[in-house]
């Protein structure tokens, strides 16, 4: 067991209890199987194999199903928290296949899967062990489809690297690859904040004065009239209007 | 002679079109690519993707030309945040990292992305290039042009004089008083999504009654000279961008609908209610429409008159404009959104640099073709059935006659939102049993929204009253079902009696036309409902993959892509 499963393992019967904090992660599940159907399905457009192309479509097709068994799940959760459900769910994309490369790709969707798949092992057992008979069978069905996921990507990293060996280097690689990944995303979080603070205080000291000066000179909802030559006679009187009509 | 790209992007809708020698050579959506819907960052995949289609390299561009000026934008998202002061204080470190954080850069983003020298790329204004979407496209040498949409950089409605190559702007109407943004907020208000939501609200209006002018009466005034006035205090986008509406609105018109919630128009007192707001916004929005037209016919003189801008995707208040304010012809952009404003910019870009005004727009098909032969080798290795239909048009009439739900690809993809026989799902539109198994198995709409029929267009007059006209071809406009089929059309009828027709002949959709013509033999009349080729809540259709992978998650009767018949089951 790694320190990551044995942390996750720890923390998993106290996160689910927290209030409201299942149905939103339930809704995060939602995004990501969103983010990589839409990943796979750009794998699809892209790659040059023929039998690639139908297996990253059938995987896409999963995740799509997936998106809306956690969403629809989520919703459920929400309404009996007497909450408004969350808006369908839009995920972006990181163009990883053009990124990446086909077999970068394929070894980041495997470390994905298999992650996957340990982490909703362990949910379906808290969830039976909690007695909630939906929720584990949600994350059962989706279980079985993360297993083939795991496995034919494996496969297909084999198969395109040439050897096991060189799929294990490529594997090593692409989690080099997301733990740099990690650490820009964090310190982008961090300048964000930091960007956040500094343009408040801008804000609370300039506000007010430039708040006061726009006010003053804010323009009527009329028509503002950008070239001279529009024809003058026309648009001062309000019955030559009325006729015109 | 020039090579033009036009781009639009990073709000919503982008996408990118090329104009080479003054010929249209393509548009896309970069949805239709990415897979994202309403997709709004750079569209470099669609740029590419036109670039290819024509054959072109990047460096053969003359220009590429931005669909709004980034520097005024940044200036109005500045001024307005000040100006609400302390209201925005969350809006105001969000509004401006995006503006500084990338977007105030983008022609510098799009020189980099694309390859091509800086010098090269230029911007032009949000209502021009929207404009230029409608005019220059249109079949009229001169027309006042009225472009109408939630903001640009800080204009939110002009008024144009177009004549041959020319735009004059004769006058704007400035943020934050906005159509747009007055729809935009009501859509947020009834629970819908905005940007995206709107059609929705349209549909809605037609199950209630505008019994709530005097409310409305405070959210917006109406000038007679077509400008009109929102009441700022009930509106919340100034200080978030997020929210269309603020606390003012619910107190006024009751607490907003909660998104998702299952309608019942029957027996809910509170929907009806809702209704009822989505009629007088309706009645509303038509009547300042109508005000801003009459002003465009009063102060131009023209008999036409072009729309552009995400208010005029609005198909009932475009109906009403042409019966009722004074203009003989009316146009309205196949992608009146914030997408044309991709195609404008090009044109706009290509006439400064010497090349004549573009053909008028006859067919919406300028994206990107769909591979038969790609489509026939990937559907044999998933194992769907496919056989060569001997003839399409019999072939898949004979399909929808008897039932079927058949979704139909042929050629190049759409521009715009609308399906118009490249990209379609087409059924009966006699049979209501085809109707309700397309809405609860495949498009799970609500149940207030309209299913709209596509008719051959030298027919379209004996079903379809004021058809054809400039606007069928693109299914910007509703018209009344003629008396005497009414009740053979009821699965495509809306409820006050109007459907959102699309006329079709050789030059708009030669296939659909064939479909047509042999629905004619087969059900005794030339039309089908054609409604979008997509699932519930993404982007309509662009190639093959995308087409296979709806029918093996669809319960679609068969898909037909070129002469391909492709099943679930055998061929």
């Amino acid at each position: 067991m790694t320190l990551r499963q044995a942390l996750v393992r720890l923390v998993t019967p106290l996160v689910w209890r927290v209030p409201g904090h299942g149905a939103r992660k339930l809704y995060g599940f939602s995004r990501a199987e969103q983010a990589s159907r839409i990943d796979l399905l750009q794998a699809a457009q892209r790659t040059t194999s023929l039998a690639r192309r139908a297996a990253y479509l059938r995987h896409a097709l999963d995740e799509t199903r997936h998106t809306g068994m956690f969403w629809r799940r989520s919703t459920e959760l929400r309404l009996e928290e007497a909450r408004a459900p969350f808006t369908p769910p839009v995920a972006d994309t990181e163009d990883l296949f053009e990124r990446l490369g086909e077999q970068r790709f394929l070894a980041f969707v495997h470390r994905g899967e298999k992650r996957g798949r340990e982490q909703f092992e362990l949910y379906a057992r808290h969830f039976a062990k909690r007695g909630d008979s939906r929720t584990k069978a949600l994350f059962e069905a989706i279980l079985i489809d993360e297993q083939r996921h795991e496995s034919y990507t494996r496969a297909l990293l084999v198969e395109l690297c040439g050897s096991e060996r060189a799929a294990r280097a490529e594997l090593r690689r692409a989690a080099l690859w997301e733990a740099w990944r990690t650490w820009r995303r964090a310190g982008r979080a961090l300048a964000g904040a930091i960007y956040v603070a500094a343009m408040t205080v801008i804000y609370l000291i300039t506000g007010p004065i430039a708040a006061a000066g726009l006010r003053a000179a804010r323009r009527p909802a009329r028509w503002q009239l950008p070239a001279p030559e529009t024809p003058s006679p026309k648009v001062v009187g309000e019955p030559a209007r009325e006729a015109g009509r | 002679m020039a090579a033009v790209l036009g781009i639009s992007g990073e709000y919503h809708d982008a996408a990118a079109a090329l104009v080479v020698d003054g010929v249209i050579v393509a548009a896309v959506q970069e949805e239709r690519l990415s897979r994202i819907k309403n997709d709004a960052r750079l569209p470099i995949h669609a740029a590419r993707a036109c670039l290819a289609h024509a054959g072109l390299a990047a460096g053969d561009l003359d220009r590429v030309v931005f669909y709004e000026d980034p520097v005024e934008k940044l200036e109005r998202v500045l001024v307005s945040t000040l100006r609400t002061f302390p209201r925005s204080l969350r809006q105001f470190p969000r509004a401006l990292g995006t503006q500084l954080g990338g977007k105030v850069w983008v022609i510098d983003r799009i020189a980099e992305a694309l390859g091509v020298a800086r010098d090269r790329v230029t911007s032009t204004e949000h209502h021009r290039a929207h404009a230029a979407s409608a005019f220059l496209c249109s079949p009229y040498p001169r027309a006042a042009v009225l472009t109408v949409d939630g903001v640009g950089e800080a204009t939110s409605t002009a008024l144009w004089h177009g004549d041959g190559t020319q735009l004059r702007e004769l006058g704007r109407i400035e943020y934050p008083h906005s159509l747009g943004l007055l729809y935009a907020g009501l859509t947020a208000y009834l629970g819908f999504e905005v940007n995206e939501g709107e059609y929705k609200v349209m549909g809605l209006a037609a199950y209630g009654k505008p019994r709530l002018g005097d409310e409305f009466a405070k959210l917006i005034q109406l000038a007679s000279d077509g400008t009109f006035e929102l009441g700022l205090p009930y509106f919340a986008y100034l200080a978030d961008a997020e929210l269309g509406f603020g606390p003012a609105m619910e107190q006024l018109l009751g607490p907003r609908r909660p998104a998702h919630r299952p309608w019942d128009l029957e027996h809910s007192a509170d929907d009806q209610h809702y209704a009822d707001i989505a009629a007088t916004l309706q009645q509303v929005t038509e009547e300042a429409l109508l005000g801003l037209a009459r002003e465009a016919r009063w102060r131009t003189g023209e008999p036409a008159l072009c729309l552009a801008g995400g208010v005029a995707l609005n198909a009932v208040a475009n109906a009403r404009l042409l019966r009722e304010s004074g203009f003989e012809r009316v146009f309205v952009h196949p992608a009146a959104g914030d997408a044309g404003g991709a195609l404008g910019a090009a044109i706009l870009g290509a006439i400064e640099l010497g090349d004549p005004r573009p053909a008028a727009l006859a067919s919406a098909a300028l994206g990107l073709p769909i591979d038969q032969g790609a489509a026939g080798d990937l559907a044999r290795e998933l194992g769907l059935g496919v056989r060569t239909a001997s003839d399409v048009a019999t072939d898949v009439a004979e399909l929808v006659a008897s039932g079927k739900i058949v979704a139909f690809c042929q050629g190049r993809f759409e521009w715009g939102p609308r399906a118009l026989g490249q990209r379609s799902i087409l059924a009966n539109p006699a049979d209501p049993d085809s109707r309700e198994r397309l809405n609860r198995a495949i498009k799970r709409r609500e149940p207030f929204r309209p299913f709209a029929p596509a008719v051959l267009r030298d027919r379209a007059s004996t079903y379809f009253e004021g058809a054809p006209s400039d606007l069928t071809p693109f299914m910007t406009t509703v018209c009344s079902i003629a008396p005497d089929h009414r009740e053979r059309l009821a699965s495509v009828r809306h409820v006050d009696g109007s459907a959102r027709v699309q006329t079709v002949d050789d030059a708009t959709a030669p296939e659909l036309a064939a479909v047509l013509g042999a629905l004619d033999r087969t059900i005794g009349m030339p039309i089908a409902l054609n409604t979008s080729f997509n699932g519930a809540g993404e982007p309509i259709i662009g190639n093959e993959i995308d087409a296979l992978g709806f029918l093996m998650s669809h319960p679609i009767d068969a898909l037909v892509i070129g002469e391909l018949v492709i099943t679930r089951g055998a061929a």
